[in-house]
Parts: C-alpha cells; sequence; structure tokens
C-alpha cells in the first residue's frame, strides 16, 4: 500500500519525462492528485485505534550483508505528515500553472521527485533508507531554486545546500554511530529504526549527549533553529513560490520531524538533559526572528522569517517532554504547513502579477484584489494563532506544554524540563507575531494602492501576465480554499488530529521519562563497555 | 486583609452541582444565540463578494434579522434561567491529556445580562448602521462583520471554561481590528487598527498565562470546577498558594487590554477611526466591557488574594481620573467620548475592585445605553455634517430641522453620564462610589473621593459637548468629507432619517430608564438579584450598615454628594460653553502649559513610542543587520570559501561554482570515514 504510495509519483514522474513539455503540468497535476488519492485511502486502512504501532509495513530486502532493506511503514504521527505532503503537492503544481514558463518539464519533474522524496523520509522505517530520501530532498530542492529562482539564486542555492548537506553529514555520523553500537552488541548489520532505537536508548549519558549533538547539527539546520537559521531566508526569498511553499510547509518539518522521531527517543536521558538549553535556543530564536521579521521591506523574507519564529514553538513543545506539548507540536508543524505554504501561495499570486516583493513598491491590495485580500487576512489570522483557526491550537499547546512541563498538577508530579518562565519568555512571540503579521498587512494589504509602473503600462514582456486576472482567478481560489477550509476544520475541531496522534506520543514521552528517571548508574553497569 | 476575605460566604453561588440536574433543561437552546448571527456573518459575507451588486443592499436586513433572533432568544434564556444555573455542551473541541476545553456554554444570570447587553445593543446598532452605512462601498463587508462580532463576543459570554472564553476574547479582537481599519485606505484607520490588536495582545499574553496556571492549579479550565474548589477550600480553610494568588494578576493583564485600562489603554481612542456605529457597539456598550466581565466571573479566583481586588480598583479609579482629565481637553467630540468610555470603564473596575460586583455589573449594563447613545448621536452629527466632529466649529443644532430628536436623546444620554439624579448613570454610579466608603480596603476612601472628583469632571466634560454642540447660536462648517463647490454657505447638514432616529429613542428611553432595574440597591433590586444568583455574588458587608443614620451610611449621603458634585459640574460647561463662551478660552490660557499637554493626552503615546516601540524596533534592526547579514552569515561565507580555496590550490586550472561543493563534500566522507574508522 505504502509502495504504491511512492510508485504513483515516480510514474508521474516517468510520464512527464516522456510526454512534451507542454503536458507537464497537467500530467503532474493529475499525478499528485491520484497521490492524494490514495493517501487518503492509505489514511482509511490505517487502524487508528493501534496508532501508536507502526501499521501498512512493508519491508524489501536490499543488501542483506549490511542489514539494509528497503521498509516503510506509518504510525500516526508519520501518517499526518504523509497526508500534508500529498496535499501540498497538488496544490504548489495548480498554483505554479502559469508562473513557470522556461523550462516547465524540468520544473514539474523535480517537484514531482521531491515529493517521492520527501513521502519516503516520512514512511522509511529504515534508517538508511530515511537518511538517503532525507538528503535527497536537498537535490531536487537545488534545482528548484538554482534554475527556477529570482535574480540572487545562485548564491541562495548554495547556501541552501552546503548548509543543509554539511548538517545532515553530521547526522549521519551519529546514526551510523547506533548502527555500529548495535553491530558491535551482536555482531550483525541492522539498520532497523526501531531496533536502534532501543539500542540508542542504552547508550550512557555521555554517549547521548554526543549522539544528540550529531543528530541536532542536522535536524536543527533543518528546523531550523536559532542560530543556524540563515539559510532559509535567502532560500525562501529566492525560490519560486512552489519551492517555498514546500520548503515551509514539509521540508522544515524534516528537521521537526526528526527530532521527535530520532533524537528523543534515541537520546531520551540527554534530551531530558538538554532541553531546557534547547528550548533556551527556540526562545532566542523565537524573539529574534519576530524582530527581525518586523524590519523587513520584502514580503517573501518577511514570512521566510516568520518561519524561524513559528518553528521555534515547535520544537519548544518538543523540549516541554509532556503530552500537551508534543502534541500541540505536532499540531503546529501540521498548521504551520498549512498557513505559512498558504501565505506563500498568496504572495506569489502577487508576484506573479507585479514582479516585486518590496514592500516599497506594492501596497493597498485590498481595493483591487478584495479575495485576494480575504484569503490573505484569513491565512495571516491562521498565523497569528487566532483562537477559532487551526494556527492557535499548535500555539497554545506548545506554550502550555512549556507551561505545564515539569509543574505539579494538582500535587500530582508531571514530565518534563521546562517550566513557566519558559511559557512565559515564548509567549512574548504571541504578541510580536500579532506585530510583524500586521505590518506586513497593513502595508502590502491595507493602504494606499500602489503597484510598480512597469505593471500598471502593461509593458511587461512576460506573456502570460496578461492571462492572469486582477484579482484572483478561479483555479487560485481553487489553489486557496482547500488550505482555508483545513484551516478553520482544524481550529474547530484540533481533536481529529489530537486524539489520533496523542498514543504514539505517549510513547516517545513515556520512553523519555523512563529512560531518564532511572538512576544513572544503573545504565552505566548495563552499558559499560560503550566506550 | 485575610480577615476581609473570611467575610463573604461563597456558598451560594457554588452550589452548582447540586442545581445542574434541576436545570439541565434551561441550556439546550443558547447554541442559537452565537448561530444566528453567524448565518447571517456567512450570508453577508456571500454578498460582499460583489459589493457594487444590489444584492449586498441586503445585508443590512440580514444582519438585523440575524442578531434581533439571537436577542429574541436572549430574552427567553433570561426568562428561562432566572436565578438559576444551567450547561449545555454544544461539542468537544480541545482535548488533550486532562486538559479539556469543550464547546460549552455556562448559564446563570450574569451571562443572561451580558446577553441582552450584547444582542440587544446589537440588534439596535444594526437598525442604525443599515441607514449610516448606506451608500458605502463596503456595506455587506460592514455587517459581515459586525455579525461576526456578535457571535464572538456571545461566545465570550457563554463559555464554560477559559480557553473558550478566550477565543470569543480574541475572536472580538479579530473584529475589533477588522472594523477599526474598516477604511482601509485611510493610514491613520490601518494603523488604529494594527495598534488595538498589538495593544490587545500584550494584555493577552497576560490571559494566556492565567489560563495555564489555572489549569496547573486547579486540574481544569472549566469554571464549574475551578468554582467547586474554590469552595472546597474556603470550606477547609486550606492555605492559598502564592501560585494560584498570582492568577487573578495575570487574568487581570488580559482584562486592563481588552477594557482599556493603563496602562493599556491607548488604543481605545484611536479605535474611534473605524465607523461610528462600530465605536458605539465595539468600543463603548459591549466589547470593552469584556474585561469587566471577566473579573466579574472570575471572582471568586480574585477574591482568594488579598491584594487582586484593590489593585483592580486602584487602576480603575486612576484611570478614570487621568483620562477624564485628557476627555475634558479634547476638541473632537468622538475622542472625548472615548476617553469618557475609559474613565467609565475604570468606574466599573473600580466598583468590581470595593466588592460592589453588583455596583460595577449594573454600570457595565447602563453605560452600555448612554453611551451608546452618545456615540450614535454623535455618528448622526458626524453623518450630517460631512464628517464634522470639532466641537468649536458645531454650534446650535438644536435649532437645525431634523435634529431634535437627536438633541433629546444625547441630552438624556448626557444626564445619564453626568450622574444627574435619577437617570441611569446616577443610580450604577452611587452604588459604586458609596461602596467605596463602606468596604474597608486599602486607601479605600480615597478611591470614593476621587472616583466623586471624576464625577464632577465627567459632568463637566459631558456638557461642554452638549452646550457647545447643541446649544447657542446656529453656526456649523462642514468636516472635509463635503465634496460640494467648498462653499460653507451651500451646505445643507444632511438629517437622520427614521432608523437613526428610532435607535436614538430606544436608548435615549435606556439611559432614564435603565437605572430604575437596579432600584432597590444592591440586595433588593431586580439587578442585585441577578448579579447574586450569579458567580459574581459577593455582597455581604454593606447590609450591616444600614440601619445607621444618614450621614454613617455611605448609600444615602452618596446620592446628595453626587448629585450636588454632578450638578456643579453641569453649572460650570454651562457657564463656560453656554452663557460666556469667550471666559472659557481665557480660563485655557491661564493655564495653557496643563491644557496643552492634557490636549495631547500627556504625550502617553509619544512615550510608548520613545521608549518601547522604537528600541525594539532597533533591536530588529540590529539582529538583522549585525547577526543575520554580517556575523551569521559572513561565518557561513568563510566556511564556504574554504573548500574553494583548498580547490583553487590543489586545481588551479579548473574553476566552477560546484566544484568546491564536490571537494568539500569528498572531503566530509573522508571525515566521516576517518571518523568511522576511528571509533572501530
Amino acid at each position: 500500500m505504502l509502495l504504491t504510495l511512492l510508485l504513483i509519483p515516480t510514474l508521474t514522474a516517468l510520464a512527464i519525462m516522456l510526454r512534451p513539455a507542454r503536458h507537464a503540468a497537467i500530467i503532474a497535476f493529475i499525478g499528485s492528485m491520484v497521490a492524494l488519492v490514495w493517501a487518503c485511502l492509505v489514511w482509511n486502512a490505517f487502524d487508528f485505534a493501534d496508532s501508536a504501532s507502526i501499521q501498512l509495513a512493508a519491508s524489501w530486502t536490499w543488501i542483506e550483508p549490511m542489514g539494509l532493506s528497503f521498509s516503510l511503514g506509518v504510525d500516526s504521527v508519520s501518517l499526518m505528515l504523509v497526508m500534508l505532503t500529498a496535499l501540498l503537492i497538488p496544490l504548489s503544481v495548480l498554483g505554479s500553472w502559469t508562473a513557470i514558463t522556461e523550462r516547465v518539464r524540468e520544473f514539474f519533474l523535480w517537484l514531482i521527485i521531491l515529493e517521492i522524496a520527501m513521502l519516503a523520509v516520512f514512511m522509511a522505517r529504515d534508517l538508511l533508507v530515511f537518511y538517503l530520501a532525507f538528503e535527497f530532498t536537498l537535490v531536487p530542492m537545488f534545482f528548484l531554486i538554482a534554475v527556477y529562482g529570482s535574480t540572487n539564486r545562485a548564491r541562495a542555492s548554495i547556501i541552501f545546500f552546503l548548509y543543509t548537506f554539511t548538517g545532515s553529514i553530521i547526522t549521519l555520523v551519529g546514526l551510523l554511530y547506533i548502527a555500529w553500537l548495535q553491530w558491535s552488541h551482536t555482531g550483525h548489520w541492522t539498520f532497523d529504526i526501531a531496533t536502534l532505537t532501543a539500542t540508542a536508548a542504552s547508550m550512557t549519558a555521555s554517549q547521548q549527549a554526543w549522539v544528540l549533538l550529531a543528530l541536532c547539527c542536522g535536524f536543527a539546520v533543518k528546523v531550523p533553529l536559532f542560530p543556524v537559521h540563515t539559510w532559509l531566508p535567502l532560500a525562501h526569498t529566492e525560490a519560486p513560490t512552489a519551492g517555498s511553499v514546500i520548503l515551509a510547509a514539509v521540508l522544515l518539518k524534516l528537521g521537526t520531524y526528526g527530532l521527535y522521531r530520532f533524537a528523543m527517543p534515541m537520546c531520551p536521558v540527554a534530551f531530558n538533559e538538554y532541553a531546557p538549553l534547547i528550548a533556551t535556543l527556540c526562545i532566542i530564536g523565537i524573539i529574534y526572528a519576530a524582530l527581525v521579521c518586523w524590519v523587513q521591506r520584502d514580503v517573501k523574507r518577511l514570512i521566510a522569517y516568520s518561519s524561524v519564529s513559528h518553528l521555534g514553538f515547535c520544537v519548544l513543545g518538543l523540549a516541554a517532554i509532556n503530552t500537551t506539548g508534543v502534541s500541540g507540536s505536532i499540531m503546529y508543524m501540521i498548521n504551520h504547513g498549512l498557513s505559512t505554504g498558504a501565505l506563500f501561495l498568496c504572495i506569489g499570486m502577487v508576484y506573479e502579477r507585479y514582479h516585486t516583493r518590496s514592500m516599497d513598491e506594492l501596497g493597498g491590495m485590498a481595493r483591487r484584489m478584495p479575495v485576494w485580500t480575504f484569503f490573505t487576512v484569513f491565512f495571516v489570522m491562521s498565523s497569528v494563532g487566532l483562537p477559532g483557526l487551526n494556527g492557535f491550537v499548535g500555539e497554545f499547546l506548545t506554550i502550555f506544554g512549556a507551561f505545564t512541563s515539569g509543574q505539579p498538577l494538582q500535587g500530582l508530579p508531571t514530565t518534563g524540563p521546562l517550566g513557566p518562565w519558559y511559557a512565559a519568555f515564548a509567549g512574548t512571540g504571541m504578541i510580536l507575531a500579532a506585530i510583524y503579521l500586521l505590518y506586513f498587512t497593513g502595508h502590502l494589504v491595507f493602504g494606499q494602492y500602489h503597484v510598480p509602473d512597469a505593471s500598471r503600462g502593461g509593458g511587461h514582456d512576460h506573456a502570460h501576465h496578461h492571462r492572469l486576472p486582477r484579482d484572483l482567478s478561479l483555479r487560485e481560489v481553487v489553489v486557496l480554499t482547500p488550505l482555508a477550509i483545513l484551516c478553520v476544520w482544524l481550529g474547530v475541531q484540533p481533536d481529529a488530529i489530537l486524539s489520533r496522534i496523542e498514543a504514539p506520543v505517549n510513547q516517545v514521552i513515556a520512553a523519555v521519562e523512563t529512560a531518564s528517571s532511572q538512576p544513572l548508574a544503573a545504565i552505566m553497569t548495563e552499558d559499560g563497555e560503550g566506550h | 486583609m485575610m480577615s476581609l476575605l473570611a467575610q463573604f460566604d461563597l456558598t451560594p453561588m457554588l452550589s452548582l452541582a447540586s442545581e445542574e440536574t434541576a436545570t439541565r433543561a434551561i441550556g439546550s437552546w443558547a447554541g442559537w444565540i452565537p448561530l444566528f448571527p453567524l448565518i447571517a456573518a456567512i450570508a453577508c459575507g456571500v454578498l460582499a463578494y460583489r459589493p457594487s451588486g444590489a444584492k449586498s443592499k441586503r445585508a443590512g436586513l440580514i444582519c438585523i434579522i440575524g442578531l434581533g433572533l439571537a436577542f429574541v432568544v436572549s430574552i427567553l434564556l433570561a426568562l428561562n434561567i432566572g436565578h438559576g444555573q444551567g450547561h449545555v455542551t454544544l461539542f468537544e473541541w480541545i482535548r488533550t491529556d486532562h486538559l479539556k476545553a469543550d464547546f460549552a456554554f455556562f448559564l446563570d444570570p450574569l451571562t443572561s445580562i451580558m446577553l441582552i447587553v450584547v444582542t440587544g445593543i446589537g440588534t439596535l446598532v444594526a437598525v442604525y448602521a443599515s441607514e449610516y452605512m448606506w451608500g458605502d462601498r463596503g456595506y455587506a463587508r460592514f455587517f459581515a462583520f459586525v455579525s461576526l462580532f456578535i457571535v464572538a463576543m456571545t461566545c465570550l459570554v457563554l463559555a464554560d471554561n477559559l480557553i473558550l472564553m478566550y477565543l470569543g476574547w480574541e475572536g472580538v479582537g479579530l473584529c475589533s481590528y477588522l472594523l477599526i481599519g474598516f477604511y482601509y485606505e485611510k493610514p491613520a484607520a490601518v494603523a488604529a487598527a494594527k495598534k488595538a490588536f498589538i495593544v490587545n495582545r500584550i494584555g493577552d499574553l497576560g490571559f494566556a498565562l492565567g489560563i495555564m496556571l489555572t489549569y496547573l492549579q486547579f486540574g481544569s479550565v472549566e469554571f464549574a470546577v475551578i468554582f467547586k474548589q474554590i469552595e472546597a477550600w474556603q470550606a477547609s480553610g486550606a492555605e492559598i498558594s502564592t501560585a494560584v494568588q498570582t492568577i487573578p494578576f495575570l487574568l487581570m493583564l488580559g482584562a486592563f487590554g481588552k477594557s482599556a485600562q493603563l496602562p493599556l489603554y491607548v488604543w481605545l481612542p484611536d479605535a474611534m477611526e473605524g465607523p461610528t456605529p462600530v465605536s458605539a457597539l465595539i468600543h463603548a456598550a459591549t466589547m470593552v466591557t469584556a474585561g469587566v466581565y471577566l473579573i466579574a466571573r472570575m471572582l471568586p479566583l480574585f477574591l482568594l488574594s488579598p491584594y487582586a481586588l484593590p489593585t483592580v480598583a486602584w487602576v480603575g479609579c486612576i484611570t478614570a481620573l487621568f483620562s477624564a482629565t485628557i476627555g475634558m481637553a479634547q476638541y473632537d467630540i468622538k475622542r472625548i467620548f472615548a476617553y469618557s468610555t475609559v474613565s467609565q470603564l475604570g468606574y466599573m473596575f473600580m466598583g468590581l475592585g470595593v466588592l460592589s460586583s453588583v455596583g460595577g455589573t449594573f454600570h457595565l449594563f447602563t453605560h452600555a445605553f448612554f453611551k451608546a447613545a452618545l456615540f450614535l448621536g454623535s455618528g448622526a452629527v458626524m453623518h450630517g455634517f460631512a464628517g464634522q466632529l470639532d466641537l468649536r466649529k458645531l454650534s446650535g443644532l438644536w435649532r437645525v430641522p431634523g435634529w431634535q430628536i437627536v438633541t433629546a436623546s444625547m441630552f438624556v444620554a448626557c444626564l445619564a453620564l453626568a450622574g444627574f439624579p435619577l437617570t441611569a448613570g446616577f443610580f450604577s454610579k452611587d452604588m459604586i462610589l458609596a461602596q467605596a466608603f463602606v468596604t474597608p480596603g486599602p486607601g479605600f476612601e480615597a478611591i470614593g473621593w476621587i472616583g466623586l472628583i471624576t464625577a464632577g469632571m465627567t459632568a463637566y466634560y459631558t456638557f461642554r459637548v452638549f452646550f457647545r454642540v447643541f446649544m447657542g447660536p446656529v453656526s456649523f462648517k462642514p468636516g472635509d468629507d463635503h465634496h460640494g463647490a467648498h462653499d460653507d454657505h451651500h451646505f445643507h447638514p444632511h438629517a437622520p432619517g427614521p432608523a437613526i432616529n428610532f435607535v436614538l429613542i430606544v436608548l435615549g428611553l435606556g439611559a432614564i430608564f435603565a437605572g430604575w432595574l437596579g432600584v432597590g440597591g444592591a440586595s433588593h433590586g431586580w439587578f442585585g438579584g441577578m448579579v447574586h444568583a450569579s458567580s459574581a455574588n459577593y455582597e455581604a458587608v454593606h447590609e450591616t450598615t444600614h440601619e445607621a443614620g444618614f450621614f454613617s451610611n455611605p448609600h444615602q449621603w452618596m446620592m446628595l454628594a453626587s448629585s450636588i458634585i454632578g450638578i456643579l459640574g453641569i453649572a460650570i460647561a454651562a457657564y463656560l460653553h453656554l452663557l460666556n463662551r469667550p471666559a472659557a478660552e481665557r480660563w485655557r490660557q491661564a493655564i495653557l502649559p496643563v491644557a496643552r499637554l492634557a490636549e495631547h493626552k500627556w504625550c502617553v503615546d509619544e512615550g510608548y513610542d520613545l521608549l518601547i516601540r522604537r528600541p525594539l524596533r532597533a533591536v530588529g534592526h540590529i539582529c538583522y543587520a549585525l547577526g543575520d547579514t554580517l556575523i551569521i552569515n559572513g561565518l557561513v561565507a568563510l566556511a564556504g570559501w574554504i573548500p574553494r580555496l583548498i580547490g583553487a590550490a590543489v586545481r588551479p586550472l579548473q574553476n566552477g561554482r560546484l566544484q568546491g561543493y564536490g571537494l568539500g563534500m569528498a572531503g566530509g566522507a573522508a571525515m566521516l570515514l576517518i571518523i568511522v574508522w576511528w571509533m572501530l
């Protein structure tokens, strides 16, 4: 079942290669829609009563002596992210319908290849499959930025590649170390994630700390956490709309997913110990990036920095190590994907019309583009964390998790290493988010209407420009509407996700808790020869 | 103070559980109250899709019907609830771990009073706006926002837990933002909208943290559970922990933000950039009272800390005085009433703080009528005189044909605001001020005196407006919206039509008679009875003082004292602004430096800008320029150059962008192998 989900985009990619370029977009759209439908079937086949265990598993031996197998499987958390990916790809394809005029075939090909890689990351049950897919996402993204980006694309794509590649090489070292540890225990190689997680969790505290550091190198860059976030604004600003959407909505989640799936269960003691440090970095990032947002004149860079700020909340929830925080964090991954993805789409629609992202050149779009205004303000509100929309649930629960983390609840001890002060400082991000996002809407959406002269005069050489109506076309409305509906639905019925992810989340928390509450001496003797 | 705490008997309102079974049927249709406006909001939103279409004109009627139905249901609910309590769950909302926040309603008399105010004033304002907004491009959009506001506000009022209340709280904030910025091409409106949202957010952070701390201490965010726990603590005489005592202070922050108290009041005067019906509905009668409602609702919790309510009282008192001084010096009619709203909200907090919850909520109730009347009256003036709001440029309107109803309703509402005997504001204000002299507390007597002085100032600035604008010789200049031949002689004021007049009559009647609902005092009146049956019940002390003589019973002498003060204020206003207008300017010259400062609102906005906004933005610039661009990117660029330099050294003949990175990859892989080998 899951293999089919990978095969559908693969076949789509093949078809794009074989058919003429003018068919590329339609093939990509149909293919990704089929994948979405199939993902829904997977959702349907998934037994949520047993959401903590890996389901729909399939495994094929790959390189036997190395213990490599191509194995897939999902638990409910992975499934949520699979759904997010499957949803956003067709929307991105549809959103790029008229924006791409040159090398169209390659564009959609890379987009579909990116889908394969991302789906594989979330479905992988084998460490090397995970890692290969994780790294492989860089390639299509690199080309999407380098070929289809705007003026500064070469530098952006190289920095993006260099940054994330360097980080993830170190992650690989950490992962390989665990595999080697397993080999030294048992004498045969395996890369099965479940087995390795069990092995890793029995490391000494200092070993865990080193492995955690190695894992964080790659994942923190991907998230991105302060201070390794600087690749993101550049990449986002230069990437084409679809690239920004996928980057914000899914690729950043690879980092948080990696932290959740590997860093937490594999290094429970170290994660528990260093969670305050991670949380502090998150809080610095939340405030720092928010303040930086506030002084941007480039709308895309502003939203890019807002991702840095928002993802800080996401990791903060993980660092809270309690059900509320971690569930909130996973909610946040999905919500951020929907609302920030949608905001990038909105900005892309304006960019396609006026070919500028500068707030100095654009303003007061409300008068000319009321439908666009509705959607933009809607997604801004979702992003600000307005209750009733999806953004609130994630944000509130992550802060809530940080606040209640480790605090006695009616006299009973609770899990987690943080406390109210973390929440109070992170909470200032709520105020700052309002400041920079309303600064954004105040300039771009409201105020006096002004656009660059060139596009008003009609003397622009982009032929496709004239095909776009002043306000959103039906196609563009179709792109944004599903996201808006999901934003409302998840805001009103967050339980649809929360109740489904509670079991796996609790499992991870229990793993962290039991490991870190054991006396350290016991771990030391259990695994004395580790060094 | 702890002894003070012990005097209050919390038991009558806390027996929710026993009554719940008997009153289960009550709430079953409360869900319709937000639902009708929601349907209206969606319908108006659909109509707003084509603003120029003829159908969009139907939005007004749809909104009136939606809000009117909600009002009818609210009345029925109030009759059904009586002094009882009810609970209804619509659907499950957020549930994780032990946290449970459902979409559920908590119904008690306080809820029903608030609902009647919100939906009643809401309906009247919708009727008014159907005429006032006619011809505006955003006609349907306006009614969509107003309906949405009522949805959020009723959710806020009906919520059975703090998180749902927070939803309504932020929802009304959104609608306030959208409506202040309704004329989105006006930079001042956009800036004011942004300011309102952000300043409110500062308070909301306190509210949010308060919710979290409540959850930690009570294990729940539901009112019923919290009240039951407090009751248990009261019964066992348990020590109240510092953490529990901190909660009221956090919630207070939220209340001060939403209800525009010091130091977060700055957004409300600017909010007058919105259409006037919005100023009346949201920024005078309903939304800004949400903070008062929050404290009234959570009163048992506030009583757990000996410092919480005195803090509320003092903040309210200082705000009342402070904004009254600004109100006395402004020239824009709407701004004067905005500062007056801030001041009157201060009275409400004062009332809650000095343990007159009936007074506080009753003032909320009466204020809704007369302040809505004042704003809608000003709106009629603004509408008729092409946006003119400067009281120096308007005079003698009651002699202008067609303006008699406006004048009459303004007069009555001004009397009520000034606390003239037997008007609505008189009863409610007295209840608060008298209680300040009854309740023992830190400086409560001083609060009473300050409140009394402020009442005199209120009477003065209110009638300053009335005598300037409506009395005296007829003279007027049209405002900026007048696009005629720029010849003032050809300007004909546009007299209000039947819808506006009807609403003004209803509100004028309310400004007189709403006060009678509270006659009989906190203990015997209808209103007092309602509040006593709700969670805001805690008046137990003042009963004992009734038997004493006239001068030792503040509830009796206060009526006289405040009447005298009020009439004195009106008299001064009459002298300076009706009988001898040049004298006003002479008086102003005499205290020019102070007058200037007050006209500039004591420069609070400038201070905030200088001390908070600019430094923060500077930090943002520094972070971006120094942190991101220079240091971090510089390091990265340096790291990126190293492999390139090596590449250049090793293979000087070849150059290409990716070469360096290829080498970097190779180098990395080699390093990896070395590490793995070393580990083996």
